[in-house]
């Protein structure tokens, strides 16, 4: 019974898309990930609209202090179980923006991530591989 | 007394709730492959044969997630709407002749009991997005009120068109009395059905009370986990049902030569819901005024006209 559950959270996982103040080439990038060249709905991945509708964030940008607040809330208005996925070399650390002093740096200053995407901007390519990292280590800890 | 456990069986398995129930996944699957295709995509793959599981999973993924309750929602109504959602289209699917003949017994005038059920369903959605005391929701809900006042009429007028041609209100009967399937004897209210049709399953081009522009999702925005599977398997379920309908009223329900009627029902069920989702597929998605006024200024003057015509096909044919 265990292993359907399990089985079940693998094989849908379904993402929500926040960018929190970047340049926007990463939201590009996410956004090319889901059109037919790079296709992620072969791994039923679905982009959903609420919070309440997903499992996983994907948050780019450098977390400004204006938005934090509200990254926050978006994370803590997802059900459990949740992941958090970081794409973009802003979202893992600051970037370009490190140091700023409107920016955080890095969104793990507000809220815990799973997967870290590194890349400025990220390659589909990439996010796609960052989600199967991700899938792996849930089929790990089942 | 073999006779209630068989009625039994014919609710509790085929073609009842497990039967239909594994038809909506099915019918799901079958929407977001083709979807897929359409769009030079491949669509669900890695989960069971060519993403044939894809449905199950995100059912039992849903049924899995913890389960949020904003707190100034209407708790009794929250809890409430996603069990009554995917009873009705079950319920209403009794009435068709899956099989030759339906689970519950047909009668004159179980056509509308039928409509009436799916007007209750879109009620049901309304109060969904009314109860969640969202901003979003609210206007989902609004929206889909909206959008009912224009198809509920166009509908009702082109099964009315067929019901009078066939001289009966009764599904079972409008079914087995079709020597030429109506969809050749009235393709207009055929086409005002389909359409109708699209916009009663809130597909897109008429999905703008689910997924208002993907910013946020409609009157089922603050469901998640359970309710969230049951809503979205009322939303298959409603697909099936819609597909059956099609198929009683218009394509003659399971008649065909040498297979036997449910495999026939089957089929021309596929057929329409592929033609749903071409039509999924093709258009964009319109705004809410642009639907309305569509409606009422072409759909229900051409329902008209198909209504007079079946009126004069009926006089002709006696």
């Amino acid at each position: 019974m265990v292993s359907i559950i399990g089985w079940s959270r693998i094989r849908s996982p379904w993402i929500l898309y926040m960018c929190t103040g970047a340049c926007n080439a990463c939201d590009i990038e996410v956004l090319a990930a889901l059109t037919p060249r790079f296709d992620v709905e072969r791994f039923g991945i679905l982009l959903k609209g609420s919070p309440r509708h997903a499992d996983v964030l994907v948050v780019t940008g450098a977390v400004t202090r204006q938005v934090a607040p509200r990254l926050k809330r978006i994370y803590e208005q997802m059900p459990n179980p949740k992941f958090v996925i970081a794409a973009g070399t802003c979202a893992t650390s600051g970037g370009v923006y490190w140091g700023c002093y409107n920016v955080l740096g890095g969104i793990d200053k507000v809220i815990p991530v799973d997967v870290y995407i590194p890349g400025c901007p990220v390659h589909p390519q990439a996010v796609i591989q960052g989600v199967a990292k991700l899938l792996a280590k849930l089929q790990e800890a089942k | 007394m073999a006779d209630p456990i068989i009625s039994l069986i014919q609710i509790l398995i085929f073609p009842g709730l497990i039967f239909l129930f594994i038809l909506g996944l099915i019918f799901e699957w079958i929407d977001r492959k083709v979807f897929a295709r359409f769009q030079n995509r491949i669509g669900p793959l890695y989960t069971g044969p060519r993403g044939f599981l894809q449905p199950l999973a995100d059912f039992i993924k849903l049924l899995t997630k913890e389960d949020v309750t904003p707190r100034y929602v209407d708790k009794f109504l929250f809890n409430l709407l996603p069990g009554i959602a995917p009873v009705l289209p079950v319920f209403a699917s009794f009435y068709l002749p899956l099989n030759g003949y339906p689970i519950l017994h047909p009668f004159e005038g179980d056509l509308i009991l039928i409509i009436t059920l799916m007007t209750i369903y879109t009620i049901i959605v309304f109060m969904a997005g009314w109860v969640s005391t969202n901003r979003f929701s609210s206007i989902g809900a609004a929206r889909a009120i909206l959008q009912f006042l224009g198809f509920e009429i166009p509908m009702f007028i082109s099964l009315a068109s067929v019901a009078i041609d066939s001289a009966s209100l009764s599904i079972t009967y409008i079914a087995d009395h079709q020597p030429i399937p109506y969809i050749l004897l009235q393709p207009l209210g055929f086409i005002i059905f389909l359409i109708a049709l699209q916009a009663e399953l809130e597909r897109v081009p008429f999905d703008i009370p689910e997924a208002e522009s993907e910013i946020v999702a409609g009157w089922l925005t603050e469901y998640s986990g359970p309710k969230l599977a049951f809503f979205r398997l009322s939303n298959n379920l409603m697909l099936v049902f819609g597909a059956g309908l099609t198929t009683a009223i218009f394509l003659g329900g399971g008649s065909g030569p040498i297979l036997p009627p449910i495999i026939w029902y089957l089929i021309k069920m596929v057929f329409v819901v592929i033609l749903s989702t071409i039509l999924r597929t093709v258009f964009a998605r319109l705004r809410i005024d642009q639907v309305l006024s569509g409606a009422w200024r072409y759909l229900i003057p051409l329902a008209i006209l198909q209504l007079i015509l079946a009126k004069f096909l009926a006089v002709l044919v006696m």
